[in-house]
């Protein structure tokens, strides 16, 4: 079972959830490029420009661990990922799990994707007033040791911290994606698990990406906000129970 | 007598001089004092019991989402993040924020405390700060662009040179069959002379531009081809071309070197033209080729003025020139060249000067 974690944090995200799962399954956690522990050297702008060069990354995973038929669990643009990951490696994966997924942010004509072009926009503009303790000359301590304790103070918000300029170009990738198209192609058992009050990834959003995908299931659960695995991971683990 | 006001708590909490909220675990609002009302221009029946981040700007919710929440959850505070709320008129306020999640003993979060103070300067000044970073960034980002550009310009004029100057060269080596007069002669010899140094410009401006667009000087070595008979045929053109100057020679090369000659012959060429240029014009440049200790050294020397303690941490930059007569004024490509062979060869190019003698010294391993 492949954890993929969204736009913001790192791995972290599936703390509450992942060890549920860790007697049943072998359990795969990693940092998308860019984020968390990950080598910040190899984030090549061009290969991260499009969700295509993160879901390379996670067929590579899965080849490397000689992955068949095993779980997909994305949570928000990871879900996306994993969409695109089924289909550039047939066998790989056998279910997947989306978390608060979204095929389009954005508007358009008559699709409600929640956010206008200029609201993402002001987003990447706003993500610059927040560069969380980010200092190039942290970077290394932070990036290289992500367990280290003797770091203590200087690891506050590094769950969420990466390099600004890649945080950002991370958020345009995701933002802007559409993966409407995909949707119909993806020919495993799906879950989508949808938050009753998400402003990133609304009701109407995920019953569009429900209809999308021949014979998926959709489960709304009580939890509010964006991110059940780790405000509600019991309703998530629960969910996600009837499904694995 | 104190205020009663000191001590009351109510108080303190509604009229500090922050904003205040408080929120349930579903991100609602369960109480907010009375500074962030005033603020807002929220009333506290518009704002309890509806979602924090409603009265916040599209970007500051997302943020909330995927930043600030996720956060809370994990660490259990936040300090100091930015964030924009939006006024009952619809202006952004800007602000920053620090957060602490209250917990109960096993750990599970009960609610979320925020206090907010109100950062429009600070931010704006941020904002101007990312401005001229960014600025800044695209503007090197063009410069770099430009100097890449103009580099090649030099590599192509450079190649472009060098065809012309062969017909030059092919030309007065025809009309010297016929020459018969001394006049003749000597505006011949003077030709040849001008075409060497100009070849060799040019040779050191390609230099250049290869190295900075990144191909590098690339060697040709042979261990077998003799170095000393190249020495000599440098030296003789050099001599040929300087009438009036010394140039002493002295070798003593017994085992074969691993270089590429034609580079060594550059970089020989390179620094007696330097010595000429720079030395003092009645005392020999002296020039010495040896082979010892594993090593292979070469060193040239002159007569003259030291080299200003000032120039001395320059002389090998590229387009550095020291004061000279204009007739013979370079690129200041000539060292740089010289010592990229050196480096290239894995050796060293180094220099003293003294009020005796100036003297370049390049050693590299023999093999």
């Amino acid at each position: 079972m492949v954890f993929a974690h969204g736009f913001g944090c790192d791995q972290n995200m599936w703390r509450f959830v992942e060890p549920a799962f860790a007697g049943d399954f072998k359990t795969v956690l990693f940092d998308h490029v860019g984020a968390g522990g990950s080598d910040l050297k190899a984030y090549d702008k061009s290969k991260y420009s499009t969700l295509g060069g993160y879901a390379d990354d996670v067929v590579e995973i899965g080849r490397e661990l000689g992955l068949t038929d095993a779980v997909f669990v994305g949570h928000s643009v990871s879900s996306m990922i994993g969409a695109l990951a089924v289909q550039k490696a047939p066998g790989m994966f056998g279910k997947l799990v989306m978390v608060g997924p979204s095929a389009r942010y954005i508007d358009d004509d008559n699709y409600v994707g929640g956010f206008s072009e200029q609201q993402i926009e002001e987003l990447l503009q706003f993500l610059d007033s927040n560069h969380m303790g980010w200092s190039a000359q942290m970077a290394p301590a932070i990036m290289g040791n992500p367990d280290r304790p003797e770091l203590g103070e200087e690891l506050t918000n590094s769950f969420c911290r990466t390099d600004p300029e890649i945080a950002k170009a991370f958020a345009r990738v995701t933002f802007k994606s559409d993966n409407r198209a995909d949707l119909a192609k993806i020919d495993i058992p799906t879950l989508i698990l949808q938050c009753s009050e998400d402003i990133i990834a609304s009701k109407e959003v995920g019953e569009f990406v429900h209809r999308g995908i021949p014979g998926s299931e959709l489960i709304i659960l009580e939890a509010t906000g964006h991110c059940p695995n780790l405000s509600a991971p019991d309703e998530v683990i629960a969910a996600m129970k009837t499904f694995v | 007598m104190d205020s009663p006001r000191i001590d009351d708590f109510e108080d303190m909490f509604d009229n500090a001089p922050c904003g205040y909220v408080t929120l349930l675990t579903n991100g609602r609002i369960a109480r907010v004092n009375r500074t962030l009302l005033g603020w807002t221009g929220h009333t506290s029946d518009q704002m309890i019991g509806k979602p924090f981040s409603s009265f916040l700007n599209m970007a500051g919710r997302i943020y909330y989402e995927t930043h600030i929440a996720p956060l809370l959850r994990m660490q259990g505070f936040f300090d100091g993040f930015a964030i924009d709320m939006v006024t009952a008129s619809g202006e952004h306020l800007q602000m920053i924020a620090s957060a602490t999640d209250g917990r109960d003993a096993g750990g599970k979060t009960e609610f979320t405390r925020v206090a907010l103070i109100k950062a429009v300067d600070r931010r704006l000044y941020e904002r101007g700060l990312l401005e001229a970073r960014d600025m800044a960034a695209t503007g090197l980002a063009r410069e770099r662009e430009n100097s890449e550009l103009r580099e090649q310009f030099i590599a192509v004029l450079g190649h472009d040179l060098r065809n012309p100057l062969a017909s030059i060269s092919a030309g007065a080596r025809i009309l010297g069959r016929d020459a018969t007069t001394e006049k003749q002669h000597q505006i011949l010899a003077m030709l040849e002379t001008t075409v060497m140094r100009m070849a060799g410009l040019i040779d050191n401006v390609l230099d250049f531009a290869r190295g900075r667009l990144g191909g590098g000087i690339v060697l040709a070595r042979n261990a077998n081809a003799p170095v000393e008979q190249m020495l000599h045929q440098v030296i003789d053109e050099l001599r040929l071309a300087s009438p009036g100057r010394q140039i002493e020679a002295v070798y003593a090369i017994d085992a074969p070197v691993n270089c590429d000659r034609i580079r060594i012959g550059q970089l020989v060429s390179n620094l007696v033209g330097n010595a000429l240029s720079h030395g003092a014009t009645n005392e020999p440049v002296r020039v010495r080729a040896v082979t010892e200790d594993g090593l292979f050294k070469l060193s040239v020397a002159n007569g003259g003025e030291p080299i200003p303690e000032a120039a001395m941490e320059k002389l090998f930059e590229p387009f550095f020139r020291g004061e000279v007569r204009a007739s013979r004024q370079g690129l200041g490509l000539g060292l740089h060249i010289a010592s990229q062979i050196a480096k290239a060869h894995e050796g060293s190019l180094n220099v003293t000067s003294t009020a005796e003698e100036t003297c370049f010294t390049f050693v590299m391993p023999l093999r």
